[in-house]
């Protein structure tokens, strides 16, 4: 890797908004934002569309400015910050997401079948099984490429084991799927079925754990799945962003070192 | 100060033993009194419990009955899904615990215990009968039978103690009813009921005039005065499945609790001097599905918990899930639940120390049995501690056009209370039964000391579970009274010590769990190797009996 390519360009004291500004793209940033809320409002209100369709058409929009901004960064930063700064962009994203999914149960006390996020309720399984496997790798591969600190060993402890419960929902979402196909049914989903931890999940529901302290581990065994997937991306977050925070720092400060000399 | 003699010991074999009794005059906060203190004379009969007939086999064995709830037509409609119940009690005073069985369309079932698991059937057409009830509405010592009807009235069926009964209707009581519940509610010494409609149901019924009936559907207090009955109107509308009368408040007196179907909350009042009022006793989230109620003491420290059920599958396994999966997500879109007031499975409400009720049932591992209906609390093995018994299953068209016979084919759930706080499936007790199970009730019906069950399951016949799981003791009480309307003690509380810890507490009541009758005699299980202490009654009125070292393995008869 090529470590002019991945140095800091400057001395700046928030090296995670530094990379993360979008510098000659902000502008466009902002257009396209505001164009993609009228379009997708009025695709909901005049079109009909779900929530997700309308957040999807914003996402599309902003993916031009984005791409245009990570080239950029790739040129000036190298393809391991570039990498590291799509995925703080996603991530963050996602992570609100589920701030979305939090606020619509816990404040706007929509049922949990309602509280669906805003792109989520295109079908949750899909989205979460691709996304944390697609986080997983790219954390391993900034990793290699040099982010290897403990909030970085932490993160990748916390992505697998967040990938890990999402692979276990998924295949059950598969099966769960097939068996409704078996018996004719075709317009249900079977999607936001307990996982591993958390309310009704495998950790308190299996033979070996039924009827004992299991069910009263707080959050591990009580915790809805909506809460449980909220504080699954609290974790990861915060984890990516000091990971990220400190690893840009260490860059930065050896640029600053190399410039002295 | 009386000298009234000490009961020590009670005679073996079928001895009558008359003995003065110990009543203390008790008030809002009864307490025990002292034997030397004034009370009321009694007479206790205390006869000893029959050996099993067959040596135990650490299971319930199964046997048919002589009953198959039915409905008109082939195929199963809302709300002739949700069956018919059943009520237990010693109909002709031969100390044997008889059952009667509602049907939707055939005639309901009498059968009279001939002893021995042997019964003679009897029956008695008066449909569609959906909860039954066995108390003495008269106050003869006879008990009577009541069936509800869903669009009619409820009918009075008197038994004249000759081993018939003669259909009647309960006086100035108009109103329909789907379940019902009966108790001293207001401390005069009569008996008074509450029934309660299951509106959804009415307003399928074709011909169903709900307009003209909508001053009288909801929640009925009727207070009985005199030979008939007072009505007050508790709510103006009900799905109502399940009445009970815990003493939310702990004030001494029985409160009113209604478990309602689908998003209307379960509503609880407490009586006052002006009349009934609403109270908001749980502080967690109830059932919303709430199909049935039972009380009792799971932990026993002498405050009773309430046990209500709802709906939620027992395995979570692919093809369980993909089972429920279509049902709910119908039922979801028709009755969306109020999330923060209500919660999809059986909740198990513990009182604490500020007097609200949380739910404890997700950590004791009671709040999944399936599409549950009756459940009951009951010493199932004799070792001291109450278990549950969920019967479940559900058939409808509307509901579960994906599954072979739109059926939902469940195994009932026993849970055993682990004694530690947690209950554990059962299945080794073989209380498993695949059949669609509605009514249930518990009794000991081959009067050996421990509690067999009866089902009335819809469209296969009734069942009976004869109890033989092996090992502990028990102890029956039955409460006589009659010198009032009240002549079983309907809502007196008992509470028995050993030397095993803890105190065993039970009452008296007409129903418990859906559309169930239970029988007045109360059974007390308990380790083989335990020393029963003492019995305390507290007697519907307040007043305190205690009886002092009962002998187990023994009914004893206690009149007042």
């Amino acid at each position: 890797m090529n470590e002019q390519a991945t140095a800091l360009p400057g001395t700046s004291p928030a090296p995670l908004l530094e990379l993360l500004n979008p510098r000659e793209q902000t502008w466009t940033v902002l257009i396209v934002l505001a164009l993609g809320l009228v379009l997708g409002s009025l695709e909901m209100w005049i079109l009909g569309w779900p929530l997700w369709g309308a957040t999807v058409t914003v996402l599309a929009l902003l993916l031009v400015p984005g791409v245009l901004k990570w080239r950029t960064d790739l040129r000036r930063y190298g393809l391991t910050l570039m990498v590291l700064s799509v995925l703080l962009v996603a991530q963050g994203f996602h992570g609100f997401e589920h701030v979305a999914q939090w606020f619509q149960f816990h404040v706007l006390r929509w049922s949990p079948r309602q509280s669906g996020g805003l792109v989520s309720p295109a079908n949750a399984e899909w989205i979460h099984f691709v996304w944390n496997w697609t986080v997983l790798l790219a954390v391993i591969f900034v990793m290699r490429g040099g982010m290897r600190n403990v909030w970085a060993w932490l993160l990748l402890i916390w992505a697998t084991a967040h990938t890990l419960e999402h692979t276990y929902l998924f295949v059950r979402y598969l099966q769960v799927l097939q068996e409704l196909r078996e018996i004719g049914i075709t317009n249900i989903g079977g999607q936001g079925l307990p996982g591993i931890i958390g309310r009704d999940g495998w950790l308190v529901r299996s033979a070996w754990t039924h009827g004992t302290i299991f069910a009263r581990l707080p959050g591990l065994t009580t915790a809805i799945r909506l809460d449980v997937h909220f504080w699954w991306n609290v974790g990861e977050t915060t984890l990516l962003f000091l990971a990220a925070h400190t690893f840009l720092r260490t860059r930065l400060g050896g640029r600053a070192a190399s410039r002295d000399e | 100060m009386m000298n009234l003699p000490r009961i020590h010991t009670l005679l073996k074999g079928l001895t009558l033993l008359g003995c003065a009794f110990i009543v203390g005059c008790g008030g809002a906060a009864p307490t025990p009194t002292p034997l030397s203190a004034s009370g009321l004379a009694a007479t206790i009969v205390s006869s000893p419990l029959t050996a099993p007939t067959s040596p135990c086999a650490n299971t319930f064995v199964a046997h048919q009955l002589d009953h198959t709830t039915t409905i008109q037509g082939e195929t199963v409609h809302l709300y002739d899904s949700n069956g018919s119940g059943l009520a237990i009690n010693d109909f002709d005073n031969d100390g044997k615990p008889d059952v009667v069985l509602a049907n939707l369309n055939g005639p309901n079932t009498l059968l009279w215990n001939l002893g021995h698991l042997n019964f003679r059937t009897e029956r008695l057409s008066d449909n569609p009968a959906r909860a039954v009830n066995a108390v003495d509405v008269d106050g003869d010592g006879w008990q009577d039978l009541v069936f509800t009807h869903d669009t009619t009235p409820p009918t009075y069926w008197r038994n004249t103690g000759d081993g018939r009964f003669t259909q009647g209707t309960l006086p100035e009581i108009t109103a329909p009813a789907y379940t019902m519940n009966w108790a001293d509610l207001n401390g005069d010494g009569a008996l008074d009921v509450v029934l309660a409609t299951y509106d959804d149901g009415l307003k399928q019924v074709p011909g169903f005039d709900w307009n003209k009936m909508i001053s009288l559907v909801g929640v009925n207090y009727y207070e009985r005065k005199g030979e008939g009955f007072t009505r007050q109107q508790l709510a103006k509308g009900a799905q109502a499945l399940a009445i009970a009368f815990p003493d939310l408040d702990a004030d001494g007196h029985p409160d009113v609790l209604v478990g309602n179907d689908f998003e209307r909350p379960d509503e609880a009042w407490r009586y006052t001097d002006t009349g009934w009022a609403l109270i908001e006793p749980f502080a967690t989230k109830m059932t919303q599905n709430t199909m049935s109620f039972d009380v009792g003491d799971v932990n026993n420290d002498g405050q009773p918990e309430i046990f209500a059920a709802d709906m939620k599958p027992y395995q979570t396994d692919v093809k369980t899930m993909s089972t429920w999966l279509p049902l709910m997500d119908t039922l979801n879109a028709r009755h969306p639940p109020q999330a923060k007031a209500q919660i999809v499975e059986n909740v198990l409400q513990v009182r604490g120390a500020d007097g609200r009720y949380t739910n404890e049932g997700y950590a004791r591992s009671v709040d999944a049995t399936g599409w549950s209906w009756s459940s009951k609390f009951g010493d199932l093995d004799n070792d001291g501690f109450l278990d549950i018994y969920v019967v479940n299953g559900m058939m409808t068209e509307e509901l579960l056009g994906h599954l072979p016979n739109n059926e939902l084919v469940e195994e009932n759930q026993a849970m055993r209370n682990k004694g530690n706080g947690y209950f554990a499936p059962a299945p080794e007790w073989g209380l498993g039964s695949r059949a669609s199970g509605r009514g249930m009730s518990l009794a000991d019906l081959d009067s050996d000391g421990d509690l067999d069950i009866i089902i009335n399951n819809l469209r296969s016949p009734a069942q009976l579970f004869e109890n033989q799981l092996c090992g502990g003791s028990g102890l029956e009480v039955d409460l006589f009274w009659p010198a009032g309307g009240n002549t079983r003690a309907l809502g007196a509380q008992l509470i028995l010590r050993t030397s095993a810890g803890g105190t065993y507490y039970r009452d008296v009541r007409a129903a418990s769990g859906y559309l169930s009758g239970d029988p007045a005699r109360i059974h007390f299980g308990f380790p083989a190797n335990a020393t029963l202490q003492k019995l305390e009654i507290r007697w519907p009125d307040g007043q305190t009996s205690i009886l002092e070292s009962p002998t187990p393995q023994t009914l004893v008869t206690i009149t007042r």
